[in-house]
Order: C-alpha cells, then structure tokens, then sequence
C-alpha cells in the first residue's frame, strides 16, 4: 500500500498499529508509564495516607499498559481486549474524576484520573474517545 | 539539576515538537537532520539526568525523593522508545511520535525544577 493510498483505506478495516494509531499507542505508553511510575512510589513511600486512591493508581497504570500492548499489536483479539480496558478506562476517569470532586477526601490530588486528569491537561479523559473513535474507525466490518 | 541546562532541555524540546508537528503537516517523515537532533536532545537530558543524581549522591535530598529519581530515570527512556517506534512505520506520524515524546519530555522537566526544592 502506498502512502497516498493509506488515506482511502482509512475506513476499510485497518490495524490499529499503523497511522495515527502509531501515535495513540505513544501518548498511552506514556500515561502506561506515568500512572504505573507514579503508583510505585505512592504505594512504596506512604501506602496508608491514601489506600484506595493509590490501588486506584496502581489499576489506572495496569490498564493504560494493557491498552498500549493490544493496541500496538492490533491483531483482531488485541483489539477486543483493548476495547474492554479503554471502556474500563473511560468509565474509571469519569467515575474518580466526579468522586474526586464531590468527596475530595476519598481522593487525595494525587491520582491520575483526579478531576478528569487536570495534572494531565485533561488528557486522561481524553485519551479513552480517542481510543474508542480509533477503535471504531479501523472496525474490521467497516465498509 | 543546573537551572540553565534545565531550561535549555526544555527550550530543545520545544523545538523538538514544532519540528516534528512541522514535517507531519508538510506530510513528510522526520528527516535525517530531525532525529539527529532528537538524539541531541536525548544526550542533552542523559546529561541532566546524571547531573542531578550525582547531586543527590552527593547528599542534596529534594522534598520528594523518590518521585524526583522516578522522573530522572523516566525522562531518559522516552524520546530512546519514541525514536523506535517513529522509525518501524514512516510517515508524518512518525514527526508527531517525536514531538509527542519531546513534549513529555518538556513536561517532566518542567515538574523536575518544581520538585527540586530541598526537603526542610
């Protein structure tokens, strides 16, 4: 396939590792990165100030990880498998992000997903639609 | 961490990621010049890295210790995975990989001169 072709195959069923999904997969290995980095080290240095929003952390990491992998690899079970945890995601940072801001105890600023990922610039919530358009847009039955 | 290399990491990797979302709207791959100064910048942020370790070998002890050794290690494996990656499949996606990890790069070294206070 040529790359003024790629342009015209973009809805006809594609990998998700190939053309811009090569850059979702880079922003989610970062966030794969930050958020399980991040969770050692509150997990590591001071465990009981903020159990849950660290086990939350600690999760938050494991899924960006599993959706940088399927989505890198971008075989048809990888792909359901990314489908599964960018939903989880989604749900995860709407879920902390309107927790953290109603019960600011429960959550301390220092998660990921804290008030929809302001200390990301909003990327984590971001991040799940692009994941799911991406998803939806390389769909196998598309026409 | 040395304040002026600190901003002179985060200048480089400004002009790393206007670079790399350059070529992608010309609609081209990152060029030789480009990931020759990607690597620059690379070596520039292994310097910096090495720089504030030994300083906290040397006993500077910043308030959040481990945080700061996370960033300092983390900082350095970036732009190395990004370059990878831009270069199994070129195209002009391969320019925003770039800019994208010079973008956290900036990032994380901006937070590294915030968390580099020394604990009281």
């Amino acid at each position: 396939m040529t790359e003024a072709g790629s342009q015209l195959s973009d809805s006809t069923g594609r990998r998700t590792n190939t053309g811009a999904g090569r850059v979702l997969v880079a922003i989610y290995g970062i966030f794969a990165l930050a958020a399980t980095a991040r969770a050692s080290v509150q997990l590591i240095t001071r465990y009981e100030e903020a159990p849950l929003a660290y086990l939350l952390s600690a999760v938050a990491g494991l899924i960006y990880i599993v959706a940088t992998i399927t989505l890198a690899r971008g075989t048809r079970t990888s792909r359901r498998v990314a489908l599964v945890a960018i939903i989880i995601e989604l749900v995860g940072v709407v879920t902390v992000g309107t927790l953290s801001i109603v019960d600011p105890a429960a959550f301390p600023r220092a998660t990921v997903w804290s008030v929809y990922g302001i200390g990301y610039g909003f990327v984590p919530l971001l991040l799940p639609i692009l994941g799911l358009a991406w998803l939806w847009r390389t769909r196998p039955s598309a026409p | 961490m040395i304040d002026a290399l600190a901003y002179g990491v985060i200048a480089l990797a400004g002009i790393a990621v206007i670079w790399g979302v350059v070529t992608a709207i010309a609609n081209k791959p990152p060029g030789k010049a480009q990931l020759l100064y990607a690597a620059g910048l690379e070596a520039v942020t292994v310097v910096q890295s090495i720089i504030a370790v030994a300083k906290i070998v040397g006993g500077f002890r910043p308030v959040e210790l481990a945080t700061t050794i996370g960033y300092l290690i983390g900082i350095m494996i970036l732009l190395p995975i990004a370059w990878f990656w831009a270069n199994v499949e070129r195209n002009r996606f391969s320019g925003i990989i770039l800019a994208v990890a010079a973008f956290a790069v900036l990032a994380m070294t901006l937070r590294l001169i915030m968390l580099w206070t020394p604990a009281g």
